[in-house]
């Protein structure tokens, strides 16, 4: 079974998320603290986390950095505040997605199931993209030896742009590829992600080699290196 | 000159000023030619008096000189009258004269031959007027006047004359010339100092009144640029007092004035906040709870095989009602955020003939028969926020259909070098003028009564005209009662650059909107 923890400090709210959640067939723990989070993230070891981003005790920016800090679990923020601050603080926290209260509750699986899936088309090969090698099997990415730890969203976004090397891919390709939205989305979600995966696995930040930014248009898989 | 009568109205300096200068001209010249007149009448007239005693004594001795050949054989009438003119030539020291004989008209010319003058002077020009008068009444008649020499100059002088008999019983007629150089000399100087004077004066008056007069005007300029000041929204602008003069009363009246200003401002502003922050607060807060709402009456409606059909019908209601609150509540926000300026642009070249389909498109309703396109052949594409811009089409789109009563609808899209607009007329109920005035206020509805068959906010026209004019664009109206409704969108196709044409007039009875409509079904999109 999957498990799925729910933060959130309306209990009601809690409890509605954890009855339409049952109903598609996963199981919920529900917390209604930030600060109780992290005991019950160890010992439960969830599969995703359902986040409010205002929390009494600690806010969800906070619950995200110190869950960021340990796990590569997917984390989905709610919020209340469509276009705040909030929503671009929470994914630099680390939250893979986002959605906005009030949510449509099909909706709100479709998100969650989109972020628990296996990739479909999934392959043995190994991709590589600079001196990257993409294990898509043991899903890790090695540079010179050593393993870069990623969140799987991430590893999603980097075997996108990798498994077509010569393609440039507008932000809403992406939102589609990555994120699983048919609709236009909110690009941000693209740009924060896309900074995310550089500050792991560029060795310079600033200059990047990996990800290519192609100006006004997207981004590309940066070309090996001989 | 139409500088001039600009500057005459715009400034109080230059209408003071001149009004000043042009008194005081003619005042002062008034003054002065009185002056001069006078004084100069006052020096002649010594002079004259003078002149007129000395010509009576030398008169009587001439006459004397003359009567006395007739006694005395020693003396020749030829010398004497030659002594009498040259005589009188000579004699003076003080004051310069001529001496002029002339025979009566009376007197045939040829007879007239003791005629003569001394000096230069020439008899003729003695004028007539007086030579009738002094033979009217026989002596001492005198006259001011030029009298002229033979070499052509003239002297201002007074002419004395005397009738005089010259033995035997010749009428003559003597005039004394005294020239009144040095008189003149007098009065041409007074003349030269009034006219001086009153020069200097006439400057003195404008330089005084214009620094009196600045001296007044230069608060009420200090005012008036400030007033324009804080006009312009700049309400910490304050006059600075000086004195407790009358302007420093204005000064600080107007100071207090502009100080109420701002503070009722500021409290408008804060009340409007806080209404803002109010109405953003209230949104945001009802959304958790809706959320939690929504997600029960999903759960519920999921079950409705199960229910009672009255039971299952409520379920339908719950859910349909908790859609429309939420679209309110949606549009609350956005209004909430245009109120507070929190409004942002996210433009993206777009392709607005695609927009509109895809629109028409997502009202996926039965109303594709009625719907009418006309767009132009070229691609238009403009820079736009194309979800914003959706949402005014959706609005009247929408509107249109609700207020339509089953006729056609018109879909146009037109464009110019600059701008792009979508006009959207329906020939439906229309609306009156007055009506017009309110149709963008929030939550106006024209006919309460009317079924709201899309659950309209009825915050959809105020959003769309906030979503035009976000994008420097307009959104006009035009109605009439039982002719329609048409909408006019227009953006410019970059941003920054205000509009300046119509590529489709609002008023649809204009000649350029006379066009075919093509008819528009399910194949086009």
């Amino acid at each position: 079974m999957t498990l799925i923890m729910v933060v959130d400090d309306d209990q009601d709210l809690a409890e509605m998320l954890g009855i339409v959640l049952t109903g598609s067939g996963f199981e919920v723990d529900l917390v209604n603290a930030g600060d109780q989070v992290m005991t019950i993230f160890d010992s439960h070891e969830p599969d995703l986390v359902l986040l409010d981003v205002m929390l009494p005790g600690m806010s969800g920016i906070e619950v995200c950095k110190i869950i960021r800090e340990k796990s590569m679990v997917p984390i989905v923020m709610l919020s209340a505040k469509g276009d705040s601050y909030d929503v671009v603080k929470g994914l630099e926290a680390g939250a893979d997605d986002y959605v906005v209260k009030p949510f449509n509750p099909s909706e709100l699986v479709a998100r969650v199931k989109v972020r628990l899936r296996r990739s479909s088309n999934e392959s043995s090969t190994t991709l590589r993209i600079c001196d990257i090698v993409i294990d898509q099997v043991a899903h890790t990415i090695i540079r010179s030896g050593k393993t870069i730890p990623l969140t799987r969203l991430e590893f999603d976004l980097l075997v996108a742009l990798a498994r077509e090397p010569g393609r440039v891919f507008t932000r809403d390709a992406l939102l589609s590829e990555v994120w699983g939205y048919q609709h236009a989305a909110d690009t941000r979600l693209v740009n924060v992600h896309v900074q995310r995966l550089r500050a792991k696995v560029e060795e310079d930040a600033d200059n990047p080699q990996v990800v290519l930014t192609v100006r006004g248009v997207g981004y590309k898989a940066g070309t090996s290196q001989a | 000159m139409i500088r001039l009568g600009v500057r005459w109205r715009s400034s109080i300096l230059f209408r003071v000023i001149s009004t000043t200068f042009i008194l005081s001209l003619i005042l002062i010249s008034l003054v002065g030619s009185i002056l001069f007149i006078q004084i100069s009448n006052e020096i002649f007239r010594e002079k004259t008096n003078e002149s007129v005693s000395e010509a009576q004594s030398l008169y009587e001795y001439a006459q004397g000189q003359l009567d006395a050949t007739l006694y005395l054989t020693s003396l020749k009438l030829p010398t004497v009258v030659n002594r009498i003119l040259q005589a009188s030539d000579l004699t003076v020291a003080t004051t310069p004269r001529e001496v002029v004989l002339i025979g009566s008209p009376i007197l045939h010319k040829a007879n007239s031959f003791y005629n003569g003058a001394s000096g230069n002077v020439d008899e003729t020009s003695i004028s007539n007027t007086l030579r009738a008068q002094v033979r009217k009444s026989g002596g001492a008649e005198w006259l001011r006047g030029k009298i002229a020499f033979k070499d052509g100059h003239t002297q201002r002088a007074i002419i004395v004359g005397h009738a005089i008999e010259v033995p035997p019983r010749s009428p003559y007629e003597l005039y004394y010339v005294f020239l009144l150089t040095d008189q003149q000399t007098i009065v041409d100087f007074i003349g030269r100092l009034l006219l001086f004077a009153g020069a200097l004066l006439i400057l003195l008056i404008g330089g005084i009144s214009w620094y009196v007069i600045r001296q007044a005007i230069n608060p009420v300029r200090e005012a008036a640029e400030i007033a324009e000041q804080l006009t312009a929204g700049d309400l910490n602008r304050r006059i600075h007092v000086v004195g407790q003069d009358e302007m420093a009363r204005l000064a600080i009246s107007f100071n207090e004035m502009a100080l109420s200003m701002q503070q009722q401002i500021s409290r408008l502003e804060n009340l409007s906040r806080l209404q803002q922050r109010f109405v953003s607060d209230v949104s945001h807060e009802l959304r958790t709870p809706l959320t939690t709402i929504r997600m029960a009456s999903d759960v519920i409606a999921n079950a409705k095989e199960k229910m009672e059909p009255a039971v299952a019908r409520s379920a339908e209601l719950l859910q349909s009602q908790i859609a429309r609150f939420e679209s309110l509540l949606t549009d609350l926000l956005e209004v909430s955020r245009f109120d507070a300026s929190a409004s942002i642009l996210e433009l993206k070249e777009t392709d607005i003939k695609n927009l509109v389909i895809a629109t028409i498109d997502q009202l996926h309703i039965g109303h594709l028969g009625q719907i009418h396109t006309d767009f132009s052949e070229a691609p238009v594409t403009a820079s736009v926020d194309p979800r914003r811009i959706e949402r005014v089409l959706r609005n009247l789109i929408s509107n249109a259909i609700d207020h339509s009563e089953g006729k056609a609808i018109e879909i146009l899209i037109r464009q110019s070098e600059r701008e792009v607009a979508v006009g959207v007329r329906d020939h439906g109920v229309g609306f009156t003028e007055r009506e017009s005035e309110r149709l963008f206020d929030r939550f106006w509805r024209a006919d309460p009564s009317r079924s709201r068959l899309r659950g309209g906010t009825g915050l959809g026209l105020s959003i769309s005209l906030d979503d035009a004019k976000l994008h420097q664009g307009t959104l006009k109206a035009w109605g009439a009662p039982g002719k329609g409704a048409n909408f006019v969108l227009t953006v410019p196709k970059a941003p920054g650059i205000p509009i300046e044409g119509e590529p489709i007039p609002v008023n649809p009875n204009s000649d350029q909107a006379s066009t075919s409509f093509l008819s528009f079904d399910e194949d086009d999109i």
